[in-house]
């Protein structure tokens, strides 16, 4: 019974989230039909972005597909930080099951590495 | 916490040996070394493999991972799947100029998530060691740069993270329901549950549904086979025969542990499941067959006759629904139908993979006069295919019969009946293979030359077709000594 129970608030939220958005967009559109919103339009008021910087070009920049590679690379040692930090806090109770635990992360995460270096991965050309 | 690595040792000597192929080859000239490599690994984890044979079950990791003789029956068939399929590969992939040590390693990585997927006895661990199988297949599928096989890549990768999401779902209520992620105590809450609460909670039977679905996709039965004939057919030829032979037998590894383990202790619910697999088991082999008639290339053919093989696999899963605790005929027979396809599909890839390379075209049509160009390609592909339709004397035949046999015992004579009448349609579209090869007309006098790793691997698997079908005993032997132990 309980179980139902807690899955009806989930019900009722979902019904009062749909109520809320649906008359978020058909309100206004009442008030508009009635004539009860005055419709005064300035340039800044119908701007894309009312605060903020206008778009310089076009929004589909094509970025050089390098840039991954050097972000794929970056997450590479950032996790491995990641994972050191913990590591380096509990070192003394891992004892030495956690130094070679640690030592063959390391290693995994050196031949992603020599394999980024070989296939020519670092080179920007 | 029990932590004992060294039941592990098969797996981390695969994964070792992917990892060394993948720096070999970074400063290796000659790439032919690199499965010789290959080889070695899983010739290493085989022999770990069967040095554990016949020990006494145990577990590690807080038993997430089991290894008894039922796990270390599928790993011993994955290694021996992954062997033939890099001896019959080494032609295919010299042929690369880019990413050879790649293909071997992901091959091995693949085969290292199989094997965990049999041994594996926890939701959140079958999920990742499934994964780890899925991520590698699917870059293997789209390992050729042509719009095919990049179609299948993304195909395969689009369709194969819905089911993960579906497979994680159903994981997620089944969880929320008996609040344990390991099998067995999963099977110990249901059955405390008792039968009238079981039928109170929606939720449970929508979690099996789901991980059915989810499953239901990597061993490709009807309604979740939509991939399988775009994929199999722009897919590296022997990355198709990996997926339809390793692939499959991991996905029903797993269900067998799941279901058995977790869902068949009550049988209330074990009679439920098994009638679900007995419908989709049906709808999968008429599909499967009907489908197959109409195909001209014969990769998609195989693909739609591997869907009616799951089909046929399912009876066995259905008779496991309806087998009391303690049955081993239903487990044993879909162990020993895994078997016989495995050696019975990879031989009829195998001679693919040789003839196509010389033809270049998988159309059914250019296969004409094949038997008076290639005598013994010929005739090894005619053997698998008859082995497919399940004709004696080969592996197929005592499978069939065998899995059927389960299914008798346990009062689903209908269903065999179906399988049966789908097995005499089946026959139409292989014979019509064998029919174009023996009784065509040569499109040119030119032989079939093939290597002697490729060559290797074909003598094994119709080795295999025919030792299991003459000489059964020893593999039904070993099945039924392999789901003895499973719990």
């Amino acid at each position: 019974m309980q179980l139902e129970a807690n899955y009806g608030y989930i019900a009722l939220l979902l019904i009062v989230a749909i109520i809320f958005a649906a008359s978020l967009i058909i309100i206004p559109f009442i008030l508009s039909r009635l004539g009860i919103i005055p419709r005064k339009p300035d340039p800044v008021k119908t701007s894309t972005y009312e605060c903020g910087m206008e778009t310089v070009g076009k929004s589909w920049v094509q970025f050089n597909f390098r840039y991954y590679f050097y972000a794929l690379l970056f997450v590479l040692f950032d996790i491995e930080t990641v994972f050191l930090y913990p590591w380096a806090v509990h070192f003394k109770q891992l004892k030495l099951f956690g130094l070679v635990e640690m030592f063959i992360f390391i290693f995994v995460l050196a031949i992603g590495f020599v394999y980024a270096w070989r296939k020519g991965a670092l080179e920007w050309k | 916490m029990n932590f004992s690595p060294e039941l592990l040792a098969p797996e981390i000597a695969v994964a070792f040996f992917a990892v060394v192929v993948i720096v070999l080859d970074l400063f290796l000239e000659r790439k032919g070394t690199l499965a010789v490599v290959s080889l070695a690994g899983l010739a290493v984890a085989a022999g770990l493999t069967i040095a554990r044979w016949g020990a006494d079950p145990d577990t590690t990791f807080n038993s997430m991972l089991v290894v008894d003789q039922f796990a270390l029956f599928f790993k011993l068939l994955f290694l021996g799947v992954a062997a033939l399929i890099i001896l019959a590969s080494a032609d295919y992939v010299s042929k690369f100029r880019r990413f050879q040590g790649e293909y071997y390693a992901l091959v091995l990585f693949a085969t290292v998530g199989m094997m965990l997927m049999a041994s594996t006895a926890e939701l959140v661990s079958i999920y990742i060691s499934l994964e780890l199988a899925s991520i590698s297949l699917y870059v293997l599928a789209g390992f050729l740069k042509s719009p095919e096989s990049s179609e299948a890549g993304l195909k395969y990768l689009l369709l194969g993270a819905v089911s993960s999401a579906v497979l994680l779902f159903g994981m997620a209520f089944v969880f929320g329901v008996t609040g344990e992620t390991h099998l067995g105590q999963i099977g110990d809450s249901i059955r405390n549950m008792g039968l009238d609460k079981l039928w109170d909670s929606p939720a449970l039977l929508m979690g099996i549904v789901f991980l059915v679905a989810g499953f239901g996709f990597k061993i490709a039965c009807v309604p979740f086979q939509m991939w399988v004939p775009d994929v199999y057919e722009g897919a590296p030829t022997p990355v198709t025969a990996f997926l339809s032979v390793a692939s499959k037998a991991a996905g029903f590894a797993v269900i067998m542990r799941v279901f058995y383990t977790a869902f068949g202790q009550a049988t209330a619910l074990s009679t439920d499941w098994g009638m679900l697999f007995a419908v989709l088991g049906v709808a999968s082999m008429t599909v499967g067959n009907v489908v197959a008639i109409a195909q001209t290339n014969i990769k998609r053919m195989l693909g739609y006759s591997s869907i009616a093989q799951a089909g046929y696999l399912m009876v066995g899963l259905a008779a496991i629904g309806y087998a009391p605790i303690g049955d081993i005929l239903g487990r044993s027979g879909v162990i020993f139908f895994l078997a016989s396809y495995a050696v019975t599909n990879l031989g009829a890839f195998i001679a693919i993979i040789a003839i196509s390379n010389k033809v270049d075209s998988d159309l059914i049509d250019d296969y004409s006069g094949m038997a008076r160009r290639a005598p013994l390609l010929s005739l090894a592909l005619a053997l698998c295919l008859i082995s497919l339709i399940g004709l004696p004397p080969t592996a197929g035949f005592i499978a069939k019969i065998y899995i059927f046999n389960s299914a008798v015992q346990h009062d689903l004579m209908w269903l065999v009946v179906i399988a049966v009448l789908n097995s005499v349609v089946s026959a139409y579209y292989y014979l019509r293979v064998v029919k174009v090869m023996y009784l065509g007309e040569p499109a040119s006098e030119e032989g079939v030359p093939s290597s002697a790793a490729l060559r290797t691997a074909l003598s094994i698997s119709l080795l295999g077709v025919l030792f299991f079908g003459i000489l059964p005993r020893y593999l039904l032997n070993i099945a039924e000594s392999a789901v003895k132990m499973l719990t």
